[in-house]
């Protein structure tokens, strides 16, 4: 595998469309090796397409209609599903909400894991089962040998995430799209998964792109954050910058709406009025305009660009250096 | 609260299932979904119920509105007994505990309008017809933050946060003492969830109704509540003030589960010391002897095997089953 400086996976201006509406629309990042990049937002918000689209897995009704997904110097977004296919698994997988619903019930983890590793690998059974139990080991299952033989209803819900992880990182892919990995878990066992991801990126060198709409999720185990409204990306920042000075309304009022330390208890939470507009009904301008508090004449009529504030932290709001005081009077 | 009678009066209260059908000749294991909890809640406190899948924390709110029999225990509401109690006192009681649970859309017929499942309530104990039982759901859709035309909207017109509106508007049409809330904000987004939870504390303001807050989340838990209780395999491990509780949780379960919560501030979670707790939950038909969370406690020792720790008092309140926290 060649290892250049550049990042794996770069998104370049991905646009996709359901029946003309731009759901996703004009979304770029990129993510390094051994980077956990979380995309956040809240439902409808486009990440979860996003997330199908690097792998080539939309349905039927959603097309990529612009822009480039460029794993090295190859675009999955116009690749033909046959080679497709060879990259998916072994350069690129991804992992689902519900790990049962990813399982084959009627076939051992073994074999699924096995399987993986020897749709890309020529090799003999006996070698991709021995393949399979190292992975079982390195994704923390204890009495590996006995799991292999046992069927994804025997194992409980964190234990199947974990399968779903080796299956995923069998190859050694350059990067792992994770969808809501530990949403469908509890927390001591959430907590478990997040560490074990965390300790396989910086074994390994995946690179990650965390989907997610738990701003906790996202403080524990994301490098750097982008924040999804309505198709678009209204802020990337490094984690601890997002967090410390959100510089897009919409991120913003997102964290003080979550429930925190220093709240008294029982204190109003910060609400955002209205919805989100649904495809189709999108304006010219800035798509969280209508429920904006700094929204002005400007921000319904011209789209803002993302822009460089420095360090990598980029917002696309005409009013951004007036969001520090609506965080202020939020929280 | 001296004298008057609490709103809600748990006593040792324990929900056993023995499953039916099996093999011929082989008893089916019973499952100890709650097995002897107690719980007081006073007028207007909120009680955050804390634990995760399987802990049994559902089944005790069903038990709470008589919706399955205890199987041993007292459960009083407002003194009233309803452990055991005929269909006429269960009814009669019932006008003073309402639910909300977590998906709002399978808590609305479809099929109704939204006006008709908020009279509901209203018809059936014949408190209000005609114009008045009109004026009734206006003032309770008002209440909730929605308008009086909505009555004639069907549940599938409204979004998420909205059908949880309206499961709280029918849920307060009997102003009901105690409202056990199960999960109600977990299936909501984030912004919409703070919505929600305002509103709550908004009309537990005006209204003075006490909550059972059933969560597995515990900032919301945090957010919310008077009283906090943690349960494990359903057993109450420990029991506090939200101040004392979240200034240092004492059971080790505790613990554990708050340092697994991922608190929304990156420094803060970098810093945390985590408790990652060793294996999965034990199954509830088969709850290990003594201590129910020896086998995946950090500080076991040999008695905990052995001997069941009770709930005991701690210097600064809290109620703790541990025999080494």
């Amino acid at each position: 595998m060649t290892m250049s400086n550049a990042p794996p996976l770069r998104v370049e201006n991905l646009t996709i469309a359901i029946d003309g509406a731009s759901v996703v629309d004009g979304v770029s990042f990129s993510v390094a090796a051994g980077e956990v990049v979380a995309l956040v937002g809240e439902s409808g918000c486009g990440k979860s397409l996003t997330a199908l689209a690097l792998l080539g897995l939309l349905p039927g009704a959603a097309r990529i209609v612009r822009g480039r997904v460029m794993l090295d110097e190859v675009d999955l977004a116009s690749l033909p599903e046959g080679k497709m296919r060879h990259l998916r698994g072994r350069e690129i997988s991804i992992i689902f909400q519900e790990p049962t619903a990813s399982l084959d019930p009627l076939a051992t983890v073994g074999s699924q894991i096995a399987e993986a590793y020897a749709l890309h690998h020529r090799v003999s059974r006996s070698e991709a089962r021995t393949k399979a139990k190292e992975m079982l080991v390195a994704v923390g299952i204890p009495d590996a040998g006995r799991r292999l033989g046992q069927y994804p209803f025997e194992l409980s819900g964190g234990m199947c995430q974990r399968i779903m992880i080796a299956i995923a990182l069998i190859c050694d892919p350059r990067v792992l799209v994770a969808d809501e990995p530990t949403t469908a878990l509890d927390v001591t066992i959430q907590a478990q998964i997040l560490d074990l991801m965390k300790r396989l990126v910086a074994e390994r060198g995946t690179g990650i792109v965390f989907i997610t709409h738990d701003m906790g999720v996202v403080a524990d185990i994301a490098d750097r954050v982008a924040v999804m409204y309505a198709g678009r990306i209204a802020e990337v920042a490094p984690v601890d910058h997002l967090f410390a000075r959100p510089c897009h309304p919409y991120t913003a009022l997102l964290l003080a709406a979550v429930p925190r330390l220093d709240l008294k208890p029982k204190q109003l939470l910060a609400t955002i009025e209205g919805k989100v507009p649904a495809a189709g009904d999108f304006n010219d301008g800035c798509r969280f305009a209508d429920r904006c508090p700094l929204a002005g004449e400007r921000c319904r009529v011209e789209t803002p660009p993302l822009v460089e504030l420095g360090r990598g932290h980029r917002t696309a709001c005409w009013h951004a250096d007036r969001v520090a005081a609506l965080a202020g009077s939020a929280a | 609260m001296t004298g008057l009678h609490q709103v809600l009066d748990v006593r040792d209260v324990a929900v056993h299932f023995t499953p039916r059908g099996g093999r011929i000749g082989r008893p089916q294991p019973t499952v100890k979904a709650v097995d002897g909890v107690d719980l007081l809640i006073g007028a207007g406190e909120t009680l955050g119920l804390v634990g995760e899948s399987g802990c049994g924390k559902s089944t005790l709110s069903n038990a709470i509105v008589g919706l399955v029999p205890p199987t041993r225990g007292s459960i009083k509401i407002r003194g009233q007994e309803i452990a055991g109690a005929t269909r006429e006192t269960l009814h009669a009681v019932r006008s003073h505990v309402q639910m909300i649970f977590q998906d709002p859309v399978l808590s609305l017929n479809p099929r109704a309008t939204i006006g008709a499942a908020i009279a509901e309530p209203l018809i059936v104990r014949r408190i209000a017809t005609g114009p008045a039982l009109k004026e009734r759901v206006a003032a309770l859709l008002a209440k909730v933050g929605l308008r009086a035309e909505h009555a004639s909207r069907y549940p599938h017109q409204f979004s998420g946060g909205q059908r949880q509106r309206i499961v709280i508007a029918r849920a307060l049409a009997l102003e009901p003492a105690l409202v056990l809330c199960d999960e109600p904000v977990s299936a909501l987004d984030v912004s919409v969830r703070a919505q929600i939870l305002n509103l709550l504390v908004d009309l537990q303001r005006r209204m003075g109704m006490s909550y059972l807050f059933v969560s597995h989340d515990l900032s919301v838990v945090r957010h919310i509540s008077d009283q906090v209780a943690v349960m494990y395999l359903g057993r109450i491990v420990e029991q506090a003030s939200r101040d004392v509780f979240f200034a240092a949780p004492k059971h080790p379960y505790a613990r554990a589960l708050m340092s697994a919560v991922p608190e929304a501030n990156p420094v803060a979670q970098r810093a945390k010391r985590r408790v990652i707790l060793s294996g999965e939950l034990p199954s509830p038909t088969n709850v290990p002897r003594g201590c129910p969370f020896h086998t995946r406690c950090p500080i076991v020792t040999e008695i905990c095997a052995r001997e069941r720790p009770l709930l005991t008092p701690r210097p600064d309140g809290a109620l703790v089953a541990c025999h080494h926290a």
